[in-house]
């Protein structure tokens, strides 16, 4: 079995509002996968699900093998000194403290720090230190890098590329399209509690190239204009501004970004 | 085990480094001590025979419901109890370090009021040392239990404070610490009885132990279990 997580018909609701609606992907063992979506796509209640951490209405979750969970948004008490959290957490999973990945991570600099004294970027480590406390297989980690400066991003973009290298398998929620691109095997866009998009961020990038967006301008107005067949396109909107008679003055054609293909997926466009 | 105990020791840390529980344990109950202790035994120089338990039962009385429920909240109410969870801490073991810690913190000033109370204010020692300190054991544990209902129950801590001040006042006032029971009227005996302090200074005025007075503490406390086990479940919905 070389799937790490299966995924199939999974269901969830609050009260009548649907957020996930029949949700199916799997990840494979070893791989970088996200979950993408935009705001309320339901990426946190998925994690939550697979992690035991909230109750589905239905479907089915299987995983193969141990996991570690950094969540999104996370507390430790105000005074708890970060080598101290790490020490109860594997103390309590009954594993040794992994000394090369605490220093990896920087926690030996933290030791004596309380948990109040630390930055965001200090307590996005110290939370996936303990994530790893369990010596897990499979490694969830929600929104890793929000709130964090472009050098604590990069940093810990390393850091996941390390545990990749070590053979486990990541699944990561995220919002930002340049993070998964950097980081990620294979991605899951969620739209209507659906997965609307499986497969690698190279393949999303293939469906790009054939999109266009046209900005034309007239004297008067702008208007912008989206096709896949640039050539037909063009030539359709040129007859109608003659037959206007609306005197162009800049006609901009652009590829469409991955963030923009992304917000279509995502928005079920 | 060895889990069980590293944790113990680091609750017991994390409420040292706390100047919550410093003050509400040590500071306030001693203060209170040297202030109260001197002006009753003036006042009343019998005070002196039950001054040991009255000021006791004030201290644990106010170290538990004051304490130990802005602990639990924190814990309860906030992200961190899911990253318990998700790290394969269970639940109850926030509620289960925090009393033990608290316990252990209320005891330590118990033995210190039991030694400055003869020193000081030439306050009477019980007759019996052993029933007294197990009298005592068993007060400070139904306090704690009462305290932890408060923590678990209520999730901001500007409303645990008032539920702890609002169940704090009645208990010290009516204990039999400030007045004797007997002339505080009617109504408020019977209110006074329903709070685990009157029960602890009976207990610990009383030269033996007496079922009747084991009998409320016992079903305050299983009360209370029963009460924290539902809260607890609602925690982890």
């Amino acid at each position: 079995m070389n799937e790490a997580i299966k995924i199939s018909n999974l269901t969830k609701s609050y009260g009548t509002h649907a957020v996930l609606n029949g949700l199916d992907f799997c990840v494979q063992k070893g791989e970088i996968f996200a979950l993408l979506g935009i705001n309320g796509a339901g990426k946190t209640t998925s994690l939550e699900c697979i992690e035991g951490l909230r109750k589905y209405d239905s479907g089915t979750i299987a995983i193969n093998g141990i996991m570690g969970i950094q969540l999104q948004s996370a507390s430790l008490p105000k005074y708890m000194k970060a080598l101290e959290a790490v020490k109860l957490f594997a103390k309590w999973n009954k594993t040794s403290l992994d000394k090369a990945a605490l220093d990896a991570l920087g926690i030996y600099e933290l030791a004596k720090k309380p948990y109040y004294q630390l930055s965001t970027g200090q307590k996005r480590r110290l939370h996936l230190a303990l994530a790893l406390t369990r010596n897990p297989d499979i490694l969830f980690l929600d929104e890793p890098t929000a709130g964090l400066d472009v050098e604590g991003q990069i940093s810990l973009h390393e850091q996941i590329r390390q545990l990749k290298a070590m053979g486990k398998t990541i699944i990561l929620a995220s919002h930002d399209m340049a993070e998964v691109e950097n980081l990620c095997d294979r991605i899951a866009i969620l739209s209507g509690g659906r997965s609307a998009y499986i497969g690698t961020v190279k393949q999303l990038g293939e469906t790009i190239g054939k999109h266009y967006n046209i900005t034309i301008q007239t004297e008067s107005r702008t208007e912008k204009y989206e096709s896949e067949n640039i050539g037909d396109s063009l030539l359709s909107l040129l007859m109608q501004y003659k037959e206007k008679g609306e005197t162009i003055t800049d006609i901009q054609i652009n590829r469409g970004s991955l963030e923009q293909h992304f917000i279509k997926i995502a928005k079920g466009e | 085990m060895g889990a069980f105990l590293y944790g113990v020791s680091l609750q017991w840390k994390l409420d040292i480094r706390s100047k919550t529980l410093l003050i509400t344990c040590y500071i306030v109950p001693l203060l209170f001590f040297a202030i109260m202790g001197g002006i009753f035994t003036s006042v009343m120089p019998e005070a002196r025979d039950t001054l040991i338990q009255s000021m006791t039962v004030f201290g644990v009385t106010m170290g538990a419901l004051i304490g130990l429920p802005p602990s639990l909240v924190e814990i309860y109410s906030s992200d961190i109890k899911k990253v318990y969870k998700a790290n394969g801490v269970p639940l109850y073991l926030g509620l289960v370090l925090t009393n033990i810690s608290a316990y252990i913190h209320l005891f330590i000033m118990s033995i210190i009021l039991y030694i400055a109370a003869p020193l000081v204010f030439h306050a009477k020692i019980p007759q019996n040392p052993g029933k007294y300190f197990i009298s005592l054991a068993v007060f400070i544990a139904v306090s704690l239990s009462i305290a932890s209902i408060i923590g678990l129950a209520v999730k901001d801590q500007a409303k645990t404070s008032m539920f702890s001040i609002i169940i704090f006042i009645p208990s010290t006032m009516l204990s039999g610490i400030m007045f004797p029971m007997e002339f505080l009227p009617k109504a408020f005996q019977t209110i006074g009885k329903l709070f685990p302090a009157s029960w602890g200074y009976k207990l610990m005025t009383e030269n033996a132990f007496k079922f009747e007075s084991l009998l409320p503490f016992l079903l305050i406390f299983t009360l209370a279990i029963v009460m924290c086990n539902i809260l607890l479940r609602r925690i982890d919905k």
